[in-house]
């Protein structure tokens, strides 16, 4: 046990290789591809279940990391396999390995196209995904970063609908051009950091160590450029309006399953990256550029949702949500305010529970229909009595009815940006005020393009004979839906737990921000469940 | 002029001994008994192992002393590093040609003997620390190429690759030698380690300027940078594949080595002397903008091609570009160590390119049949999962060529980076900058590969080609090499800067 936990993370990391590389011995030795989905199953809850060890220590040590692991890597350029667990990363990695064995159930049918491969690509990428999300050595970071786009790469492109190429293309360069950008501001904070210290250095620890205690100092120009270098990176993969482009091509074409870790896991990435790593290291720069983001990611949430409004496609319709949705994410975090940036972190996970239950939904009636078009549909309430539940239940939760998560995260964002200082506060108005007005008109929007698309999908009559005949839910895919409508719930009645283990190392996150404005540190005060 | 010992080292250059040795070997038994293409591939690949052996036997710490033959020679890590790619690639290639040296019936032991005598001239060209030894690896390297690339005589293609690859390369042979004549009125001496002395003189002659303007030109002729490159991409198309691979991986790696030599260690970076330091800056801004312009040039032009030999053509242009980025690093280094490792970095990046490209050679060698018929991106639509083994291999090699995080291509980029990084300078800063610009450029025509293999559909019946145990070799070394230098490459890169680099050894 003491070597399970001392290797907590490299296991994590290691696991999904070990069962790729299982997956094709077993294919080549044994040939039944029937197999397949089982092992893999079996592998991802095996993951799942160690995951849940992080909550024994995870989150619970005050600024500082768990389960860490520091071994060199490359030490020609001081490179080290750095990784270790907070209250920010400890619930993005447990997102991941829960929603893996729900996107590997949710193909059981769907593929027939080489299983074997499939099924590999799904490890790696999981592995990929946990790398991201404990690395603290930046250019291990970046190395779990841009390696997470290949097997997506191949997801999308081999499985993917009609449009498959475009969009698979198109996903991999917007990502990498952004990345590569942070890849030569990695590198120059190595230098900054050889220059002041005379020892460069990846390690995310020290440089912040560095950083905070003013031995690696850079005028402020630098430290702009250097925040947008990766904030750059981090907006094209949240997306931020106007970087979004790729993501309505990406998720529409993507199978079921590849939709649902790119909404649920891979968006998470950007708004972690900027959580983790542009708000600790450049506490000036994020203050200084905060209205900017904050503008963006209210253009994003209006227009997000006025675009999904009129998609004709459900499933392009609830990409665009994503848009919407992520846009509230930034702006909770560039509040600077506790409120702001644990509702964000919260609305992470929101996110991907819903947007990830609404793609398998949106998966499910494709299924068996072979089209996503909203005017082939018409009265699906009345022949499929417990989709229509779960759908409406879910899509409640996307909008943010009370009771449920989306609630919860929206509101903490919007009580955070209220509160908010970063903008500008005159004697006639409060910029900040303007700003949670202006999102919440994206909440009213949301509920607008959801409730009309369910009311078109599944009320009235059924128009379309088509639909006549169509089952409703197994009790694979009512399986499937039962743990997220429970977590629904229970995150939206009862979020404590989940803030509890956070709250350490969002205020740490927090404080630093604050603290640098010219002294005046911003009261941070505690909130109990609203 | 008094005479000096010349000091008769034969252990300091016994792998470009063995090399010889084997060469004309081989081209004498195939004299005797011709058409024995397997006994003479065996016969080269044990000549080159046994080079391998007898560099490892010299590595640092052994009893070689640092330079030999009069300064002529030189045991650094530049030399070193720079041989184990020669070797490598040399190996390689006779692997991967033994395919094609049947299909098309080529003579094996010419074949072999050219190889030889061309990897004998790169060596040279990696430990000759004079000018005329430099001109001499150089010569003899071409002149082996120029046949190689003309093997295939019946193909009018193979043909025209031949003629416009002996006709610009001599061309640039001869700014190179007018360089080198120049640079020796300039400062009187062959010897790079007395140039340098020379060079750091405030009052050296205009001359070497001009003179060193001229071997610019020529080396940027050889290793195929902008606006030199034009030759390239029909070179590479028409030359057979295995040849290809070769030319693109070692010639250029040579080249490199002693474009290096000429102007990190000939022209260094002179503190606080006006005039000298102006020979160091021209030629640093003159390659930054090269450097630059290469690679831009490369990614772009790669983007519109449809062959996949004149992609990698162009993409071998690119790859020149990014080498340039670290060759201009160590320019301008500050001190002798961030020099050497910046130069280390350059060895890498040959070394991480040479197994990607290889590979990438090697199995569209294969899959290319007789007369490179099959190398248009349409005849490798929807391979991927009818031959899973080559298309994922390539596909790596592809995703290293990118510079794809856990592949050897990747360490590269940055360890090139870097030292360009580090110099804080702005004209760098842009390079590097443009590089990784390109970079992302260049997923495009990347990624294109593994679309075609995976993605789309194909039309027409395909049959997966048998592979033949010496390019199952091949593919295997150029996997692991991928992965290796990937994850491992703090290994390759501590023994590529273990021997300083000779600038202050003077023999005379």
């Amino acid at each position: 046990m003491d070597f399970v936990s001392e290797n907590l993370l490299t296991l994590l990391i290691l696991l999904p290789v070990f069962g790729a590389v299982g997956l094709i011995a077993h294919q080549m030795f044994w040939k039944q591809e029937e197999h397949l989905k089982w092992v893999t199953l079996a592998i991802t809850v095996v993951i799942f279940l160690l995951s849940l060890l992080l909550l024994g220590e995870g989150g619970t040590k005050a600024g500082g990391f768990s389960f860490v692991k520091n071994v060199p890597w490359i030490e020609a350029i001081n490179t080290n396999y750095h990784v270790g667990v907070d209250g920010l990363s400890l619930w993005l990695v447990i997102l991941t390995t829960f929603i893996m064995p729900i996107a590997i159930i949710s193909t059981w049918h769907a593929v027939e196209k080489r299983p074997l491969a499939f099924y590999a690509f799904l490890l790696l990428l999981q592995s990929a995904m946990i790398g991201v999300f404990v690395s603290l050595d930046l250019l291990v970071f970046y190395l779990f970063f841009e390696a997470s786009l290949v097997p997506m790469f191949f997801l999308i492109g081999i499985w993917g609908g009609a449009n498959r190429i475009y969009a698979a293309v198109k996903f991999f360069i917007f990502t990498a051009v952004g990345s590569l950008l942070m890849l030569v501001a990695i590198i120059a904070l190595y230098f900054m950091h050889q220059q002041a210290t005379g020892v460069g250095t990846f390690d995310f620890v020290t440089l912040l160590g560095s950083i905070e205690s003013g031995t690696l100092a850079f005028s402020a120009s630098t430290g702009l450029l250097l925040f947008i270098a990766f904030a750059l990176a981090f907006s094209i993969k949240v997306p931020l309006f106007p970087f979004h482009t790729w993501l309505p091509d990406a998720h529409t074409e993507a199978p079921t399953a590849g939709s649902v870790i790119l909404a649920a896991v891979l968006l998470k990435m950007g708004t972690y990256g900027l959580m983790r790593f542009n708000f600790p290291l450049f506490p000036d720069a994020a203050r200084e550029l905060a209205p900017i983001f904050i503008i963006l990611a209210i253009i994003g949430i209006i227009y997000g949702a006025l675009v999904a409004m009129v998609q004709p496609d459900v499933k392009r319709l609830v990409a665009y949500s994503s848009v919407a949705h992520m846009g509230f994410v930034i702006l909770g975090m560039f509040s600077f305010t506790e409120w702001g940036m644990q509702g964000a972190l919260y609305q992470m996970l929101n996110h991907g529970i819903s947007t990830g239950a609404l793609f398998l939904l949106v998966g499910f009636i494709y299924e068996r229909r072979h089209t996503r078009e909203i005017s082939e549909f018409g009265g699906i309430a009345n022949v499929m009595p417990l989709y229509a539940t779960f759908f409406v239940i879910t899509a409640m939760s996307s909008v943010g009815l009370p009771f449920l998560n989306g609630f919860v995260g929206e509101f903490m964002i919007m009580i955070g940006m209220w509160k908010s200082s970063i903008l500008a506060v005159t004697a006639t108005v409060n910029w900040n005020y303007i700003a949670t007005m202006a999102a919440g008109t994206g909440v009213i929007f949301a509920a607008v393009y959801l409730l009309w698309m369910i009311q078109r999908v599944f009320f009235g009559k059924v128009t379309n004979e088509k639909n006549r005949g169509l089952t409703d839910l197994t009790p694979r895919e009512i399986g499937l839906m039962i743990p997220l409508l429970f977590l629904m719930v229970f995150m939206g009645v009862y979020p404590r737990p989940f803030l509890d283990r956070s709250r350490d190392a969002v205020v740490a996150i927090q404080e630093r921000v604050v603290k640098q404005a010219g002294g005046t540190v911003e009261v941070v005060e505690t909130f109990e469940k609203e | 002029m008094q005479l000096s010992d010349p000091n008769v080292n034969l252990a300091i250059i016994l792998p470009e001994i063995i090399i010889a040795i084997t060469g004309v070997v081989v081209m004498l038994y195939d004299c005797f008994f011709p058409k024995n293409r397997g006994i003479t591939g065996t016969m080269s690949l044990i000549g080159i192992a046994a080079a391998a052996i007898s560099i490892a036997l010299i590595w640092p710490g052994g009893s070689v002393p640092a330079s030999a033959w009069g300064g002529m020679i030189v045991h650094d890590s530049l030399r070193l590093s720079f041989s184990v790619v020669f070797l490598l690639v040399a190996a390689l290639t006779i692997l991967v040609s033994t395919v094609w040296v049947e299909r098309e019936d080529v003579p094996g032991g010419e074949y072999h003997a050219l190889l030889l005598f061309a990897t004998f001239g790169m060596l040279l060209m990696s430990s000759g620390n004079d000018l005329v030894v430099i001109f001499l690896g150089l010569e003899t390297l071409s002149i082996a190429t120029y046949v190689m690339a003309g093997l295939r005589k019946s193909d009018l293609k193979s043909n025209e690759s031949a003629m416009k690859y002996f006709i610009l390369g001599s061309l640039a042979s001869a700014f190179l030698l007018y360089g080198m004549a120049l640079v020796y009125g300039a400062t009187g001496t062959m010897n790079i380690t007395e140039i340098a002395a020379k060079a750091a003189d405030p009052n050296f002659p205009a001359l070497l300027l001009v003179g060193a303007a001229m071997l610019v030109v020529g080396f940027g002729f050889k290793v195929a940078a902008a606006p030199f490159h034009v030759w390239t991409p029909d070179v590479y198309e028409g030359a057979p594949s295995p040849i290809t691979g070769f030319m693109a991986a070692g010639p250029k790696a040579a080249a490199f080595a002693s474009f290096l030599r000429i102007f990190v260690i000939g022209f260094p970076v002179v503190g606080g002397l006006e005039a000298a330091g102006y020979l160091n800056y021209s030629w640093t801004t003159a390659l930054a903008v090269m450097a630059i312009a290469t690679m831009t040039v490369g990614n772009v032009a790669a983007i519109m091609q449809n062959n996949v030999k004149r992609m990698l053509a162009y993409s071998s242009i690119a790859h020149a570009g990014y080498a340039l980025v670290g060759f201009v690093g160590a320019g301008v280094a500050a001190s002798q160590s961030n020099r050497d490792a910046a130069i280390a970095a350059v060895a890498f990046y040959m070394l991480s390119y040479a197994v990607a490209n290889i590979g990438s050679f090697a199995i569209i060698t294969l899959l290319g049949q007789k007369n490179d018929r099959r190398t248009e991106f349409e005849d490798f639509n929807g391979i991927g999962f009818k031959s899973p083994v080559l298309s994922f291999t390539l596909s790596l090699f592809m995703l290293s060529l990118l510079g794809l995080p856990l592949t050897a291509g990747f360490i590269g980029k940055v360890l090139v980076f870097r030292p360009a990084l580090e110099a804080n300078n702005p004209l760098l800063t842009v390079m590097v900058v443009a590089a990784v610009i390109n970079t992302a450029i260049s997923a495009y025509y990347y990624l294109r590969m593994i679309v075609v293999m995976f993605f789309k559909e194909r039309a027409t019946d395909w049959v997966e080609p048998r592979i033949p145990s010496a390019l199952a070799a091949v593919i295997l070394v150029t996997v692991i090499g991928t992965f290796y230098f990937g994850i491992f490459g703090n290994r390759v890169i501590e023994r590529f800067s273990r021997q300083p680099i000779a600038e202050a050894v003077s023999q005379r």
